[in-house]
């Protein structure tokens, strides 16, 4: 959720207040320039990539909930720009796989497959993310309260890296039954919540998990 | 090196990676066809709408120290827990955006203060004529 200070901020740039866009300039571009920057390693083109997250960020304004957090937003539209500007510098991962003899346009892949194979609404997909992002938000910040980092490292390395269970328990000096034990309650509280905001727990691929 | 897994390959496409794992994705992909029929997998689940938890994870920064704690750990003046986690999810994780917040709050002792100044003005000038789009509304410009 965005601060008092930014949701204060973004009600007085809807007003056209251009005090208040020049301090959200002042607040934001320095780390959204490093972010850019990381990946192009050129001052000036990612300076033109801020420059246009930012044009971008005013012209999506009227569509801005400011029960998001301000900056993932800005980060998420530095996320598009970039990825707009490696297109055109031909340097997108897109690149890398279009000359491949392979055709797997047919294949069927894995156990991803059987989640959907319908393609859905953008609308809906938000409802089903943002579902998510509030039953994960919640868990989180309950191991955080409790100082609980160790169950945080566990479950950002299954999650967010993709570890298998194996590695992570190794990598933390713990038990793969300890990992299993996070894995299965985290991902049985996840489903529930998303079942209880309406929705099929099954969308999501990596909640489809057998018991400890 | 670590292997490199359907998440790995869906934060590269959203150009949320560190620096160092950008490197190791691409480098991998030039010399291996399996990786890139995996990554040619991975694209069309998302073209169909499938979701990744770890790409929500990471989107949403759900578990991204704030600026704040950040800028306490670059003074060590966060307690040895929380000092240990901000550790693990900027090298471990690879957070590409803390990793950003950290580099800025870094800079921002350095930057001399007139450049960082030019800069913003530059910023403040080629979006200024935009600002009325708040007040009178238009679509999305993501």
């Amino acid at each position: 959720m965005s601060s008092e200070s930014d949701r204060l901020l973004v009600r007085q740039i809807r007003q056209g207040d251009s005090r208040a866009w020049t301090t959200l300039i002042g607040r934001y571009e320095g780390r959204l320039l490093a972010f850019v920057d990381r990946r192009l390693h050129d001052r000036a083109a990612s300076e033109d990539v801020v420059q246009e997250t930012f044009i971008g960020f005013l012209n999506s304004l009227p569509n801005f909930d400011d029960q998001r957090e301000l900056q993932t937003y800005l980060f998420t539209i530095a996320s598009h720009k970039l990825t707009d500007h490696l297109r055109r510098m031909g340097r997108h991962p897109m690149h890398l796989v279009s000359d491949s003899k392979s055709d797997i346009l047919n294949q069927q892949s894995d156990h991803h497959q059987a989640a959907s194979s319908l393609v859905r609404s953008q609308e809906r997909r938000d409802l089903e993310a943002d579902a998510l992002t509030q039953a994960l938000t919640g868990l989180i910040g309950g191991w955080r309260q409790r100082g609980d980092y160790l169950r945080l490292k566990v479950m950002e390395l299954l999650f967010v890296k993709g570890w298998p269970n194996r590695d992570v328990a190794a990598f933390l000096s713990i038990s793969e039954q300890q990992v299993a034990n996070y894995r299965f309650a985290a991902i049985k509280k996840v489903s529930e919540q998303v079942r209880d905001a309406g929705l099929p727990a099954d969308i999501f691929p990596e909640l489809q998990q057998p018991g400890p | 090196m670590a292997a490199i897994t359907r998440e790995i390959l869906t934060h590269y496409l959203d150009d949320a990676l560190s620096e160092a794992e950008t490197s190791q994705v691409e480098q991998a992909l030039r010399q291996s066809e399996s990786l890139r029929r995996l990554l040619r997998v991975v694209m069309q689940e998302r073209d169909r709408g499938e979701h990744s938890l770890g790409a929500i994870w990471r989107r949403e920064r759900l578990s991204c120290p704030s600026r704040e704690q950040l800028g306490s750990y670059l003074l060590r003046a966060v307690d040895d827990d929380l000092l240990d986690y901000i550790e693990f999810h900027l090298r471990t994780i690879g957070c590409p955006f803390c990793q950003a917040n950290l580099a800025d709050l870094q800079t921002l002792q350095q930057e001399p203060a007139p450049q960082t100044q030019t800069r913003r003005r530059k910023f403040f000038e080629s979006s200024a004529g935009y600002l009325h789009i708040g007040r009178e509304g238009k679509s999305t410009g993501r």
